[in-house]
């Protein structure tokens, strides 16, 4: 009951004129990048970082927040349309969504699946409403060690969830807390590796590298590569009616996407991503029809978009309440909140009720927002697709330059920027996901400070870490999942010296 | 290639980021200082480059890549550097009308008039709106 007086609270002031105003905005800026195959979640947020200086702060967040979870509304477009995903979390939806479009049910696939997403995004904020409040009570109780365990086997997962190589995802997460440690220490006050440059002694920006590895790199990659113009198929508003059929065959996997999506989100990494194959797998596997998979099954539309959306909430968990961001986006999310001068955790639902619960409210309000504007506006979003690269790019280009040098009004930023964006784009090409390096800069410093506080707490005793029962319990799921790792790969490399034996 | 180079990379900069670590004290497990971190993070970073470039070496993996084109990459490159270097010398709304000009060209954008007018438009449109919207002091 009390939650329930917290989140009407929190809707009165989701619904001030500007509140509402910002989470408009925050969900059709979303939902372009979800549309437009060439811009990242992460680079749209850390582009509009500067835009919001002049915003009230609740505002500003409900705008981001808008941003975050609209852009997994919109990845389907593409996905369906042109078989090209707007978002990594929109790749599965390709393969039985572009076949539908094929038979002419894009319209039926794209009403499926903002449905779906409506209908996953709201369990996934039930969950959200319920969960992080106790969770944000519980750590209170937190200290440097368990902070340390969380941030530690965060990285873990992270780098075993991110779909590349769990190797290079590890040492991109390392080189990300390398480079947190670049400037002045905050515990002891000491510049580090600023080699006399007065510059880099504030660190490193978060949004300044984001911009540079997927907004500069991002713009490298689609100006490079030379694609042949997809032909767009036009879709009315009379075409987005499923059948009875496609209604009673979608309703099953787009609960079950909510509920796998959201347990999914939980986990640190590109839940959204993850959800949605973890979905797919299991809709084959329930489905009366598998042999429809691959070849236009609805259920292979409903249940993967569902779960992203679902996960969207679901990642909200652990920024809101502990103040770790586990993926890319919470992590450029966590960069919004604190230019705004507040510091999402335990604290932020004593000290700032009225954000916590009004940035809640609102994400209830803008899943409904997506829902109606999004079908209608269904056909701007293909006029949208048609713009050309070749014009789009270099627009971003000079105003993610522009933003960046506007957050410190630094042209050595830019030099960074651009630094960056090189890096992000040849990574990429080699297999490396730049996303593990931004975690390694948020929960850097992060780390750093429960290791020597915990250390120092413990008189160096570090096995007094694991007697501690949170962070044993924390540090236990990570030494199971660096276990599962070493087994796999013994059991795999026995199995390929059995084959060459046999061979 | 490139997967190996960037390994290397990383498996130098490891090196001498350890290197560098070492300027600072460690200090003890009961009183760690700001070299502890550094130094734990060097030496992970170059036990995981390794590994990698033992892989990389010791398996062979062919992987398809989308073909890039590296003439547009280093014109686009150019193009940045040259930016960075004319911003504070003929200021915001010269240099990103050039770049944005430059960068059309690159693209591929057919014709004169479209990419100068779109140019212009987008330049004087992000001036004012940082410029004067958002108050930030561009050069």
């Amino acid at each position: 009951m009390d939650i329930l007086n917290l989140l009407l609270q929190g809707v009165s002031v989701s619904i001030i004129p500007a509140n509402l105003l910002s989470c408009i905005i925050g969900v059709l800026i979303g939902t372009l990048v979800g549309v437009l195959p060439g811009i990242d979640t992460v680079s749209a947020i850390a582009l509009l970082l500067p835009f919001s200086y002049g915003m009230d702060s609740t505002a500003a967040l409900i705008m981001f927040a808008g941003i975050y979870y609209g852009s997994k509304y919109g990845g389907s477009t593409t996905s369906i349309l042109i078989n090209v995903p707007g978002e990594a979390a929109s790749v599965v939806t390709c393969l039985d969504g572009y076949p539908m479009g094929q038979k002419g049910r894009a319209g039926a696939a794209l009403a499926i699946s903002a449905i779906g997403s409506f209908i996953a995004g709201t369990i996934g904020l039930i969950g959200l409403t319920l969960l992080a409040p106790p969770l944000a009570q519980a750590a209170l109780a937190f200290g440097p060690p368990e902070y340390f365990s969380l941030a530690l086997v965060g990285l873990i997962l992270l780098s075993k969830l991110t779909g590349t190589s769990t190797l290079k995802s590890a040492l991109m997460a390392v080189i990300g807390i390398i480079l947190s440690t670049i400037g002045l220490d905050s515990l002891s006050g000491i510049s580090r590796f600023t080699f006399g440059i007065d510059e880099l002694d504030r660190g490193f920006d978060l949004s300044i590298i984001a911009m540079g590895l997927f907004g500069i790199g991002e713009i490298l990659t689609a100006m490079t590569h030379a694609d042949a113009k997809p032909d767009i198929p036009t879709v009315k508003f009379r075409d987005l009616y499923p059948t009875k059929e496609e209604w009673q065959r979608s309703i099953t996997p787009m609960f079950r996407g909510g509920i796998v999506g959201f347990l999914v989100g939980l986990l640190p990494g590109p839940a959204a991503t993850i959800s949605s194959f973890i979905s797919y797998g299991l809709e084959k596997r329930c489905s009366k029809h598998p042999e429809e998979f691959g070849h236009g099954a609805i259920e292979g539309v409903a249940g993967p978009e569902s779960a992203n959306n679902s996960a969207i909430s679901a990642t909200m968990i652990p920024l809101m309440s502990l103040g770790l961001p586990f993926c890319g986006a919470t992590a450029i999310l966590l960069s919004g909140f604190m230019i705004h001068g507040i510091t999402p955790g335990p604290s932020l639902i004593t000290e700032r009720p009225e954000l916590f619960w009004g940035l809640i409210a609102s994400m209830y309000i803008g899943n409904v927002l997506l829902l109606i504007i999004n079908l209608p506006l269904i056909g701007v979003f293909v006029q949208l697709l048609k713009t050309p690269l070749n014009i789009l790019m270099p627009l971003v280009a000079v105003v993610t330059l522009t933003g960046a040098y506007s957050i410190n009004n630094s042209i050595f930023d830019l030099i960074w920027v651009i630094f960056f964006g090189i890096l992000g784009f040849l990574l990429q090409r080699v297999g490396f996901e730049p996303s593990p390096l931004i975690i390694g800069l948020v929960l850097g410093p992060e780390l750093e400070r429960g290791l020597t506080q915990g250390l120092i707490i413990c008189n160096g005793d570090i096995w007094a870490f694991i007697t501690r029962p949170l962070a044993a319990t924390i540090l236990s799921l990570g030494a199971i999942v660096i276990l599962y790792n070493f087994v796999t790969w013994v059991t795999k490399l026995n199995n390929k010296r059995k084959e060459l034996n046999v061979n | 290639m490139i997967e190996k180079i960037i390994s290397l990379l990383f498996l130098i900069g490891s090196l001498t980021y350890l290197y560098w670590a070492q300027e600072f004290t460690f200090g003890a497990l009961n009183s760690p200082k700001s070299g502890f971190l550094p130094n734990l993070a060097g030496i992970t970073a170059l036990l995981l480059s390794s590994l990698l470039i033992f892989r990389q070496f010791r398996f062979k993996k062919t992987t398809n890549k989308e073909a890039v084109n590296w003439t547009k990459f280093l014109f686009i490159l150019i193009g940045l550097i040259f930016y960075l270097m004319i911003l504070t010398i003929v200021g915001y709304f010269v240099a990103s009308f050039l770049f944005l000009f430059y960068l059309f060209k690159v693209a591929d954008t057919s014709g004169w008039r479209v990419p100068l007018a779109i140019s212009f438009c987008g330049s004087a449109a992000f001036y004012l709106l940082f410029s004067y919207y958002l108050k930030v002091a561009l050069p």
